[in-house]
């Protein structure tokens, strides 16, 4: 496995329940797309049209696409169970749409789950990130006791306790104010500049305030 | 990984795992126990006879009337021999070499007085005597003999002889350092020399020297080897047991020590019992396993979007399986220890009475057994491993 994964590229990508559909008009599906190490990129979507499935697709969760996906030369069709736990753990970050916070487990917990697999980040750090996202008194308050806005919060932090490629976040704010919404874009974009990593948020509407390098169509 | 047992460890069943562990540890303890019964109670047949296993016959012709008044010997023929040879139940045949000199033995106790008696000698092949093959042998110059005696020539000393004259009893230990003078006379030649005996047969008839002492002494005080009737013959069998052998022996009118056959038979019968009684222990701790399975599948299914989203963060299959292997193994090292410890309690009831019935009786070690229940517990484990293992996979493969 290579030190960093600098590109993704997509040919000729497409969900195999579009298989069928004959009006796409998409700037990811069926086209030929590279994503760069470093870069920031938006994809904007309409429900419905996949965005979800793109992200698993490059994530390694679903695999039920025609074409190809491609981190550098090697397709991730040939990729291992344990490439892709090296890929999860080391270059390849998620924050889910619908989290994926264990309910069961405080929020500070949730975030070492992750942070003891990887080592990433001093709790120091995460503390700090606790502060700055306005839920330091919720550490210790079990997740499935907070709001959903203070979840997604949580899932950043969570996102952020691991070294990455390409950080990418699927719908971030969706259930946050703006103040807030530029705080979590603020810590995104630090980390993300720290490592050189890319940035692929997805919106349906409210857009992680960034500056984009690309926007893509879905 | 304390965060991902306390992840994990959601909708475990006290109550399955508790039935498990009671349906393994009666198996596992069944199958310990007769296991170390059945080596125990081998111990005992062994410790009957420490010459000969319970695979050897000794087979002689039935005396008739005739015989003596006419003087006619109740000797095997050479086509007899190489027709028992050719039997499909025997290994192998040895014959008995009688001695043909005199031979008179003395004792001097100092509280029995003198005792002399003729007696006499017979040896068979050395790969026949089992034991003691250190004390069992003779070289020419070789001043003692080393003599095996029927286990009944001390009983009846003991009880009999020692009783009527108010003699001690003596034990088989005392006896074999008491030394007896051979006294040899043949071929008008004489020489005295040292016996020892070296231990006592419950199953050979007779008195045994090394056959190396045999063959020296008939050259030089008998008539030669070659001359003496083979009147008894010892023969290995592969399965005392084999009914054949039961047939073969009436047809021909043959007589063996057809007790030590039953009490082969015994042992047979007995085999059979403790194997059956394991069998059902090995049967219910089949069964125990596939309940720890079944409640290790369900726990995993009612953990099963959990261990997705382990496995989404970066968990490998192996690290989320690994908590559920744990829990199976110490769950069954646990089934293990308990075994064990009720196998120690059962033995100690039994080996008592065991000890006050055969004085004989040296207790083998529990190594067998308890080895048993170690491989057991490995194969089982590693099993438990591998099945929650598989299931982390399918769950990785979104099988599940």
């Amino acid at each position: 496995m290579t030190r960093h994964i600098c590109t993704i590229r997509l040919k000729q990508l497409l969900p195999e329940v579009f298989a069928a559909r004959k009006d796409l008009d998409s700037d990811v599906w069926q086209q030929d797309l590279t994503l760069e190490r470093g870069k920031t990129y938006l994809i904007e979507a309409a429900s419905g049209t996949g965005k979800s499935s793109l992200l698993s697709f490059l994530y390694g969760y679903r695999h039920d696409y025609t074409g190809q996906i491609l981190f550098d030369e090697d397709d991730t069709r040939t990729y291992s169970v344990g490439q892709w736990v090296d890929t999860r753990c080391r270059h390849l970050s998620i924050l889910w749409q619908e989290l994926r916070l264990f309910p069961e487990l405080t929020a500070l917990e949730n975030v070492l789950i992750k942070n003891n697999l990887t080592h990433h980040q001093t709790r120091e750090q995460i503390d700090q990130w606790f502060e700055r996202l306005g839920i330091a008194d919720k550490r210790e308050a079990l997740i499935g006791q907070m709001s959903f806005g203070q979840q997604q919060r949580v899932a950043l932090i969570r996102t952020l306790c691991q070294p990455a490629d390409f950080i990418m976040a699927d719908e971030p704010i969706s259930h946050l104010d703006d103040r807030n919404a530029a705080v979590m874009a603020e810590l995104l974009q630090q980390e993300a500049t720290r490592q050189g990593a890319a940035i692929i948020a997805t919106s349906i509407g409210k857009r992680l305030p960034l500056n984009y390098d690309h926007t893509l169509r879905l | 990984m304390t965060l991902v047992w306390k992840l994990l460890r959601r909708h475990i069943s006290i109550a399955q795992f508790a039935g498990f562990t009671l349906a393994s540890l009666i198996g596992m303890s069944i199958v310990m126990i007769g296991m170390q019964f059945y080596t125990d109670t081998q111990a005992i047949y062994q410790a009957d006879d420490s010459f000969m296993n319970g695979d050897y016959l000794i087979v002689s012709k039935r005396v008739a009337d005739r015989n003596t008044f006419t003087g006619a010997k109740s000797s095997f023929s050479t086509d007899e021999l190489d027709e028992l040879k050719a039997q499909p139940f025997v290994e192998s045949v040895g014959t008995f070499a009688p001695a043909t000199f005199s031979v008179s033995a003395g004792v001097r106790m100092p509280s029995i007085g003198g005792l002399s008696t003729d007696m006499f000698f017979e040896s068979v092949d050395d790969q026949f005597v089992d034991a003691m093959t250190a004390d069992w042998s003779w070289q020419e110059g070789q001043q003692e003999i080393p003599i095996i005696l029927p286990r009944d020539y001390l009983d009846l000393y003991n009880f009999g002889f020692a009783q009527s004259r108010n003699l001690p009893e003596v034990s088989e230990g005392i006896i074999t350092t008491i030394q007896m003078d051979i006294r040899i006379r043949g071929n008008h030649k004489t020489a005295v020399y040292k016996g020892r005996i070296v231990g006592f047969s419950g199953r050979l008839n007779t008195i045994l020297v090394p056959r190396s002492f045999m063959n020296w002494a008939n050259e030089i005080y008998g008539a030669g080897n070659d001359v003496a009737d083979v009147t008894r013959i010892i023969v290995k069998v592969n399965n005392p047991t084999d009914e054949r052998i039961t047939k073969f022996l009436t047809r021909h009118d043959y007589i063996t020590n057809a007790d030590k056959l039953e009490s082969s038979k015994t042992g047979y019968v007995l085999k059979l019992v403790v194997s059956i009684v394991m069998s059902v222990g090995l049967l219910i701790m089949i069964l125990s396993f596939y309940i720890l399975m079944l409640c290790i599948y369900l726990l995993v299914q009612k953990n099963s979007q959990k261990l997705e989203s382990l496995l989404l963060l970066g968990y490998s299959p192996a690290l989320v399986a690994r908590p559920y292997q744990l829990l199976t193994l110490s769950l069954n090292t646990l089934v293990f220890g308990l075994s064990t410890l009720i196998l120690c309690i059962v033995r100690g009831l039994y080996i008592r009475r065991m000890a006050d019935f055969f004085p004989q009786f040296d207790a083998p070690g529990m190594m067998t057994s308890i080895g048993f229940g170690l491989l057991l517990l490995l194969i089982i484990s590693t099993a438990n491993a591998w099945a929650v293992r598989h299931k982390m996979d399918q769950i990785w493969h979104h099988k599940s």
